[in-house]
């Protein structure tokens, strides 16, 4: 929890003020027993309240003293001189009974609203949950739809790459298009690479390989690379993390022409 | 000082009299103006704390705090049950400063001007909200309905003048 801005909002002041619902009081007050700093502003803020109050304040008629003092000691006298009749053994047991009902409806209800809260922390839970799957669908979504515009786009041109000597079964597309220069990268089988090494994209322009970037194997769907012009084949090697300047040829895994015309 | 009250020492109470009757009558002369009514809430605040002293936990506040509280919601509820008009709430905070000087000049007020110059060193709008809320027995949400202030705003202008109170008061 951010403590200043939680201070900010003023919620400790309308605490003090004795103005927050019971939700908010039950918060609040969790709160204070975990941090320390809250309860230091919590006290300056009553300090506060107190200090202005003393500042506003009024000497009442000292006729007001009396009359509570005396008020005071005649509740006190009531207490002491209660009668112990019959009628008070009833009062009594009436209380006892009261008391045990009302702490057993207190403890009923006490249960009944743990197991509601537990209840609604479950199901808060359950909704983030189902909130963070559906985000994830959709961003999901998103991708493949694009993937998708590029594959059907008529501008792209798909170059099929296929396992050379060193690997025959990896097999990979790109998807370029000539006039924009984007390149986009499809993996279907190349093998699991170490943290060491990376596979590198290679165009070959004018007969020369030009560098169209790295990718890992775990890429789903269409990667983009770097753009290319007037590349008359594409090349997957494998190079050390990050790539290499110049394509180890002797690694070479896949590879592919464009078809003329 | 809490546990002489808890045990019913009523010689604790003419303490706490003594020494907090005058900051608490200070807010509950504010909030009603009628001194009769007045002096009858504070007796009452007195005879609320004496009984109700057990429900008093210092893990959850400052004493004075708790009797702060009691004072300003049962003079609140007084002038509700009198049904006292909002109208005659609604008086300025310039008059209502006025009046510590003014026609209640046969109260004896200990600092009144201190208390002016204190308010005076807030802006106009932190001003406000400490006089309606701690002086004249506004809530927060009846500040917010009756100015068409978001509660929001209430809650954090109070907090800032609380901070400057804070230096203006020297609380440490």
């Amino acid at each position: 929890m951010n403590i200043k801005e939680y201070i900010s909002t003023g919620i400790l002041e309308a605490y003090a003020l004795d103005e927050v619902t019971p939700a908010e009081r039950l918060e609040v007050e969790s709160n204070l027993s975990q941090y320390p700093e809250l309860k230091e502003e919590l006290e300056a803020i009553e300090k506060t309240m107190e200090a202005l109050a003393v500042e506003a304040s009024v000497v009442p008629d000292p006729v007001v003293k009396t009359k509570v003092m005396d008020r005071v000691e005649d509740a006190k006298s009531k207490t002491i001189a209660m009668p112990s009749t019959l009628l008070w053994r009833y009062a009594t047991a009436a209380s006892v009974a009261i008391a045990l009902l009302t702490s057993y409806m207190a403890y009923h209800y006490y249960d009944k609203w743990e197991v509601t809260s537990f209840a609604l922390n479950d199901l808060i839970a359950q909704n983030q949950q189902i909130a963070q799957d559906y985000n994830a669908v959709n961003e999901k979504l998103d991708k493949i739809q694009n993937d998708f515009s590029i594959i059907e786009n008529a501008a792209f041109t798909k170059v099929v790459l296929s396992g050379t000597e060193n690997s025959p079964e990896s097999l990979a597309s790109v998807y370029w298009n000539p006039n924009s220069e984007e390149v986009y990268l499809s993996i279907q089988n190349l093998k699991e690479l170490s943290e060491a090494n990376q596979f590198q994209l290679w165009a070959i322009v004018d007969g020369k390989p030009v560098d169209a970037g790295v990718f890992d194997s775990n890429t789903e769907g269409l990667q983009r690379m770097k753009p290319v012009s007037g590349a008359v084949a594409f090349a997957v090697t494998i190079e050390p993390r990050g790539g290499n300047l110049a394509p180890t040829l002797e690694t070479m895994q896949a590879m592919g022409n464009l078809s003329k015309g | 000082m809490i546990r002489r009250l808890k045990s019913k020492d009523s010689a604790s109470l003419d303490y706490l009299y003594d020494h907090y009757s005058s900051a608490l009558y200070g807010i509950i002369s504010r909030i009603i103006s009628d001194e009769d009514i007045a002096e009858e809430v504070l007796q009452d605040v007195f005879l609320k704390i004496w009984n109700k002293i057990d429900h008093y936990d210092a893990e959850k506040g400052r004493l004075f705090t708790w009797m702060l509280n009691l004072a300003r919601n049962q003079a609140i509820d007084k002038t509700r049950s009198r049904e006292i008009s909002k109208a005659k709430k609604t008086i300025t905070i310039d008059h209502l400063v006025s009046t510590d000087e003014g026609q209640r000049s046969n109260k004896q007020y200990i600092d009144s001007i201190g208390l002016t110059e204190v308010l005076n060193k807030l802006t106009e709008e932190q001003k406000f909200v400490v006089t309606y809320l701690y002086l004249k027995g506004y809530t927060q949400s009846e500040l917010a309905k009756e100015f068409d202030i978001p509660l929001g705003t209430v809650k954090t202008r109070l907090r800032m003048a609380m901070i400057e109170l804070r230096t203006q008061l020297k609380v440490v």
